[in-house]
């Protein structure tokens, strides 16, 4: 923090929201969120379009308020505070850049409009926008119109305009939904050294569920305005405590089942049962891709399949079967070592084993 | 050969877009033909003149205070239009109200009214015994017949101008833009002062001239209200027709090509203007 001086701030703050509530007619954008933000912890919002987490984010920020619940900046009730009095740093989508002002001048404009004997000495605005458009590496282009720059700078220049005034929390929209693959992969890893660098409380809105389980301490996952589950990324990812979550967190095949005694039985083959949860009776069965065996052995056990299509790239062998009775081909990755290239061919049928499958009860 | 093939170049490259000759020539043409060469005629007229007695026509008070009248009452018509113009725009384009379709038609009434049914609904409703004319009168203000009348008239015209020019504007300012300010501090007030006004500076410049444009050449809606009374509410426009009726060509004339030259100079002020204020706001292409 001190190294860098852009948040001479003391400690963090945590954020304790409690059933915040919030409708658009009839449609519940918000319906009872409450979680708790630790201080200094960097926390993804994860959810599909309409799931209720933007609106949660600006509801935080204040921008458009919750109709019921409560918000608390450590121990203060945020929601009566003005926009100016809650200092969030708030990062857009689309940048919100002022397009008439240079990047300096944006950078600078939240210490500009304070009130007179609030206001930093003009030198030392000068001062900080320099050290913050160094921080954010884009030394020497404080010159330059916003239409002058890449969708990339432009986000960082946001992202300096947030810091300006020393937020007590950073709040980022989709921050890098407008940017091509490459320049968000680079962005992810900068806003993690930024996260780290400031210490603040961080929440940033995403719907790429890989950003989010890099990125963050902790994920929380929603969907129709509610939470579905909050945990860190491996927690979210190994131990889903839903079938949505497990189904939104990429690339997983879901068989229908029948649950017994811990093992989940699919068309006559049986998975192990990651964590046995005393379901017993119809249920649906997850596996991971890492989580298959591919058995060569033409009497094996494991459901028969026959395999489409292999793409050896990458660390792991990404195969593709089909299944008879099952629509849609699922995913298997095996690592490449494991199997002889040879035997894994277009048109050939195997037999597939899970190691592990997550079940839910049915429907 | 090489160097005649070197000339015909830009006329002969092929292009994504073709068609650029027929379209300039026919664009060309079409100005020539339905601006150029009635302002020309004018220019020739007026030179027939000769400069002592051009001027000295000129130098009729009546056709001087006729002339201030006209570019005075517009300049002030659209100062105020840029003023109140914004305003109107802003609500029409960022509230969702019951009827702001209506209000958003009700704009182009200046527009699309004949100017003499403007004139006429503008006098009666000024006039000593009219709706607004009454209260005016009792507290001492008097519209009709004075420049004043000539003013409101001229306002009247040119606010469709303002307002359906700031509109798309409006409309492509992100509300995010101000919702950024407001997480960064800055009052309402703050926000319109340095965000909103800056990026709408270009465009005010625009909507400004055209509604100064429209109201110096108006007749129609400011003849009634205006009562016409030599050296005070007396516009140019009318007097040219007052000139032509006396069979005072070369006055008529003379007026005619005054206007011309000032609103021509105006406009290329204000043009000026719009450049500088496009290049310090950073919106230059």
């Amino acid at each position: 923090m001190a190294s860098v001086g852009v948040n001479d701030k003391s400690a963090p703050i945590r954020i304790e929201v409690k059933d915040l509530r919030k409708s658009f007619g009839a449609f519940a954008a918000l319906d009872g969120v409450s979680f708790t933000v630790q201080p200094g912890e960097l926390l993804a919002l994860l959810g599909p379009s309409g799931s209720g987490k933007t609106t949660l984010l600006r509801a935080i920020a204040g921008l458009s308020p919750a109709e019921e619940g409560t918000i608390h900046f450590n121990d203060e009730e945020a929601t009566t505070l003005s926009l100016r009095e809650r200092r969030v740093g708030f990062v857009f989508q689309h940048y919100a850049l002022f397009r008439h002002m240079t990047v300096f001048d944006n950078i600078a404009f939240g210490l500009r409009v304070r009130p007179r004997r609030e206001r930093p000495a003009e030198s030392e605005i000068t001062q900080r926008a320099r050290r913050l458009l160094e921080f954010v590496q884009l030394g020497g282009l404080e010159k330059r119109f916003p239409a002058q720059l890449s969708g990339g700078q432009r986000q960082r220049v946001a992202l300096a305009r947030a810091l300006a005034i020393e937020p007590n929390l950073l709040l980022l929209d989709e921050p890098f939904g407008a940017l091509d693959a490459k320049v968000r992969k680079e962005l992810r890893a900068w806003l993690k050294d930024v996260h780290r660098e400031t210490g603040l409380t961080t929440l940033f809105v995403t719907h790429d569920q890989e950003e989010a389980l890099e990125l963050a301490d902790r994920v929380v996952i929603m969907r129709n305005g509610r939470i579905e589950q909050i945990g860190t990324p491996s927690e979210v990812y190994e131990e889903p405590a839903t079938h949505f979550v497990c189904e939104f967190l990429g690339n997983v095949s879901k068989f229908d089942c029948t649950i017994r005694d811990g093992e989940a039985e699919v068309a006559g083959s049986l998975f192990p049962v990651s964590e046995d949860n005393g379901l017993n009776g119809p249920g649906v069965a997850y596996v991971r891709p890492h989580e298959f065996e591919i058995v060569i052995d033409e009497h094996g056990e494991g459901l028969p399949a026959t395999v489409k299509s292999v793409r050896p790239f990458g660390p792991t062998v990404s195969v593709e079967l089909e299944l008879a009775g099952r629509e849609g081909p699922i995913e298997i990755a095996v690592p490449r070592e494991l199997i002889g290239l040879g035997d894994v061919q277009p048109h050939r049928t195997v037999h597939i084993r899970a190691t592990a499958a997550r079940i839910f009860a049915a429907g | 050969m090489s160097l005649t093939e070197h000339q015909r170049r830009p006329w002969r490259t092929p292009s994504v877009l073709p068609g650029f000759g027929v379209t300039f020539g026919f664009s060309m043409f079409w100005l020539g033909l339905i601006v150029l060469i009635p302002l020309a005629g004018i220019f020739t007229w007026a030179a027939s003149l000769g400069f002592s007695d051009f001027f000295s026509i000129l130098a009729d008070p009546r056709i001087l205070e006729a002339l201030k009248l006209s570019f005075g009452g517009a300049l002030i018509g659209a100062f105020v239009n840029t003023l109140v113009g914004p305003v109107v725009a802003w609500v029409l384009v960022r509230y969702e109200f019951y009827g702001r379709g209506i209000v958003d038609a009700v704009i182009d009434l200046p527009f699309a009214l004949p100017t003499a049914v403007a004139g006429l609904a503008l006098a009666a409703l000024y006039a000593p015994n009219g709706w607004l004319g009454a209260p005016l009168a009792d507290a001492g203000i008097k519209v009709i017949f004075t420049p004043l009348g000539v003013i409101i008239a001229l306002t009247f015209i040119g606010l469709p101008f303002v307002v359906r020019t700031l509109q798309p504007v409006l409309a492509d300012l992100e509300p995010e833009i101000e919702e950024a300010a407001a997480t960064l501090g800055a009052t309402r007030w703050q926000t319109i002062r340095k965000i909103l006004l800056p990026a709408l500076l270009p465009t005010l410049l625009t909507g400004f001239a055209l509604a100064f444009a429209r109201a110096v050449g108006e007749y129609g809606s400011v003849i009634f209200i205006a009562g016409n009374l030599p050296y005070k509410s007396e516009i140019a426009p009318l007097l040219i027709i007052i000139k032509l009726e006396e069979f005072n060509y070369p006055a008529a004339t003379a007026i005619a090509a005054i206007m011309l030259v000032m609103s021509f100079l105006i406009l290329l002020i204000v043009n000026l203007l719009q450049g500088w204020a496009r290049r310090s706001t950073g919106y230059a292409g």
